[in-house]
């Protein structure tokens, strides 16, 4: 057999293998959240849609543009089950050690996707603020959901969202009413614990503020010990017209995880959403950052710092879309390779043809520490309008063997030069995280990474 | 101190030093001046550690150790320093952090704590007033958007520092307005003690006015070829460097 019938055949079987394993996912989900009897008809009627779309859809292969170097062997090799129970025996003592020291914060906990009441910690929540269990929610007032959840990550979107649509059980809501201010940050620890087999989790997580509404939100994505399992999350953010949102996201999870995460923007007239996107652990981790705009003069900046070595893929596909004038969107992503690591970054913005006096700017600046380490960076610009201001760049480089000799010639080892030369230029990322406590938390996380680096 | 035999180095394949020998005792100030591509800052790299020279022969000795057996930052606890000609920018590197880092790697490497907090700012402070630097600097990148005048300060600050046994000053008045070079003089020279050796390494002799050598050497085509008084200067800016060089050559 020639290799070419090969590897067509093997690619044939993986998607097989693929879709089998997805509607075993979706298929068992949908079936439990209809015979639940209390989720609305709505929703009922948008799971069955998705579970539809998974099975209609093409399944992902090498040859798919925005998979191409994402392969998908190695997370349908693990044979991962749904979560179908929460794990209520934690107590506030098992998760002391995976805290931000000196973090004050409101405190929102999940565990392999599931809210917990007993972990959570939110204080007094000013008015016009609620945090809460999405399946709670959809029991108890499923009307504050109608128009939000599912719309905006929309139908169109790729198969893990629609798959996590039809399986979702469970997530985080955060509502902000029209005008209110949550002036305190509020944590939300995304936390995963091993389980006899491997499990995927598919957490649904909504954030909607109200006009005006202004909210800082620090996610955290982590793991008890080195447990192996998936998370496919999807998370649902609407912004109110002149709402202003800080959204810090650190994702280290175990060495073993396998991540992915859609982000679904929908940004409304002068509403200000900066991200930073902070991708750390995992052995397979997905992310996909999706823009859009339903009001003029509205803000986007995403930024992001990914680190990746031995056994690590790091991926993160951004699809901004600027369909109406007068917005603007940043995307500016760092990463370091170190070991064998592997990085994608893939970022889209499309500027519709009414989309004039768009401004757009991206870049991609990444740090190769070793020979072996790899990075696919596909920063793109599709322009339609003709008023627009829209700049691209992407750099790969290497540490200068200038700035490594002159810190040495200071006393300074190797190996300690190395690693503050990579801080310093993962810095000007850390610092847009926000409160010190975190920036502080996230440097030394960077540098823990950075000082097991092998020196190739 | 320093002891220098038979030095030659390479670069690709080209010779730049072509058996150099120089002794520095304790306490000298040794100004090392010669025409461009004499091999003057190929010296101060080979000294420092700096990759992409090869010795091919001779030896360096500081205090009887070996430096090439050395690596960079294994010469720099061991008490040498090299200000360097273009200071580099190092974007996202704090000043502050940068300077505690050096510092404590050299009190650690002579059996020494680390400064405290307090202690260390002290220092700071101290020693930043002698080179006319704000305290503003502390919080800035390592030389990263610093003016030429004030990156040459800021390596005469962290020589005042790092306190090594011996200084190499390559060109360090190179850039300098006669404001900035005076500073940077004065705080070389508030530096200089029985203990601390200098090694001031320049093309003109404007700086010897403010830095006083003990000895003066001329270098040129990668050899000492003429070693004198600080007078010595004093005639190279008269006649230029023509008349030496030319002499040896005929």
């Amino acid at each position: 057999m020639s290799a070419a019938a090969n590897s067509s055949r093997q690619q044939t079987e993986a998607a097989e293998a693929f879709a089998g394993w997805l509607q075993g996912l979706s298929g068992g989900a949908a079936v439990d959240a209809t015979s639940s009897g209390t989720a609305q008809d709505w929703l009922a009627a948008e799971r069955q849609q998705a579970a539809e779309r998974v099975r209609a859809q093409a399944v992902p292969t090498g040859k798919s543009e925005s998979w191409r170097y994402t392969g998908l062997r190695s997370l349908i090799d693990q044979g991962f089950v749904q979560v179908d129970e929460s794990l209520t025996a934690l107590t506030p003592d098992d998760i002391e050690e995976i805290l931000v020291p000196g973090l004050d914060a409101h405190r929102a906990v999940l565990v392999n996707g599931r809210y917990s009441e007993a972990l959570s910690d939110l204080g007094t929540l000013p008015r016009g603020v609620r945090v809460g269990s999405l399946q709670r929610m959809i029991e108890s007032d499923p009307d504050a959901l109608q128009g939000v959840l599912t719309r905006i990550a929309g139908e169109g979107s790729h198969l893990f969202a629609s798959l996590n649509t039809a399986a979702m059980q469970d997530g985080l809501v955060l509502l902000l009413e029209r005008g209110a201010l949550l002036e305190r940050p509020i944590e939300v620890i995304h936390l995963s614990v091993g389980m006899e087999e491997p499990r995927v989790a598919q957490p649904r997580h909504l954030i909607s503020l109200g006009d005006g509404a202004q909210a800082q939100v620090i996610e955290r994505y982590v793991s008890l010990g080195d447990a192996l399992y998936c998370t496919n999350s999807v998370l649902e953010l609407s912004l109110g017209r002149d709402a202003l949102l800080k959204h810090a996201r650190v994702q280290q999870e175990s060495p073993n995880a396998f991540h992915i995460t859609g982000l679904y923007l929908s940004q409304d007239a002068n509403s200000h959403y900066a991200g930073v996107n902070i991708g750390l652990g995992g052995t397979w981790a997905r992310t996909d950052l999706v823009t859009r705009f339903s009001g003029e003069h509205a803000e986007c900046d995403l930024q992001g710092l990914y680190l990746a070595g031995d056994k690590q893929l790091i991926d993160y596909h951004m699809d901004v879309r600027h369909g109406l004038p007068n917005c603007s969107s940043r995307e500016r992503f760092k990463g370091i390779l170190y070991g064998k690591g592997r990085a994608v970054f893939d970022g889209l913005v499309y500027v519709a043809r009414d989309a004039q006096k768009t401004d757009a700017a991206m870049s991609n600046r990444n740090l190769i520490l070793s020979a072996n380490a790899e990075v696919d960076t596909k920063p793109q610009l599709e322009i339609y309008a003709d008023d627009v201001k829209c700049s691209h760049g992407t750099t790969v480089g290497q540490i200068e063997p200038e700035m490594l000799f002159y810190l040495r010639s200071r006393g300074i080892s190797a190996s300690l030069a190395r690693r503050m030369l990579c801080l310093g230029f993962a810095g000007e990322i850390i610092e847009a995280l926000g409160p010190e406590a975190l920036r502080d938390y996230v440097t030394e996380q960077v540098g823990e990474r950075l000082e097991r680096a092998p020196l190739d | 101190m320093l002891s220098v035999k038979g030095l030659k180095a390479t670069v690709g394949d080209k010779e730049i030093l072509r058996g150099l020998d120089l002794e520095v005792g304790p306490g000298e100030v040794h100004a090392i001046m010669g025409p461009n591509g004499s091999g003057k800052s190929t010296f101060a790299h080979v000294l420092s550690g700096r990759e992409g020279y090869e010795v091919t022969a001779g030896s360096a000795k500081l205090d009887g150790t070996d430096l090439f057996e050395l690596d960079p930052e294994e010469r720099a606890r061991l008490g040498l320093f090299l200000a360097f000609q273009y200071p580099v920018e190092l974007p996202g590197v704090n000043n502050m952090y940068f300077l505690k880092a050096a510092l404590n790697a050299i009190r650690k490497s002579r059996g020494e704590d680390e400064l405290d907090a307090v202690s260390f700012m002290r220092l700071m402070k101290e020693k930043l007033k002698v080179l006319h630097l704000d305290d503003s600097l502390l919080k800035r990148p390592v030389n990263f958007g610093f003016s030429g005048g004030e990156k040459k300060r800021n390596e005469i600050f962290q020589m005042a520092m790092l306190e090594p046994k011996l200084a190499i000053l390559d060109e360090t008045d190179s850039g300098l307005d006669i404001d900035a070079l005076r500073i940077v003089a004065d705080g070389v020279n508030a530096l200089r003690s029985p203990e601390r050796s200098m090694i001031v390494v320049t093309h003109y002799q404007r700086l010897l006015d403010y830095i006083e050598p003990d000895y003066v050497h001329v270098l040129a085509k990668g050899q000492i070829i003429r070693s004198g008084g600080k007078e010595l200067a004093l005639e190279l800016e008269e006649k230029g460097y023509g008349w030496i060089v030319d002499g040896e050559a005929a």
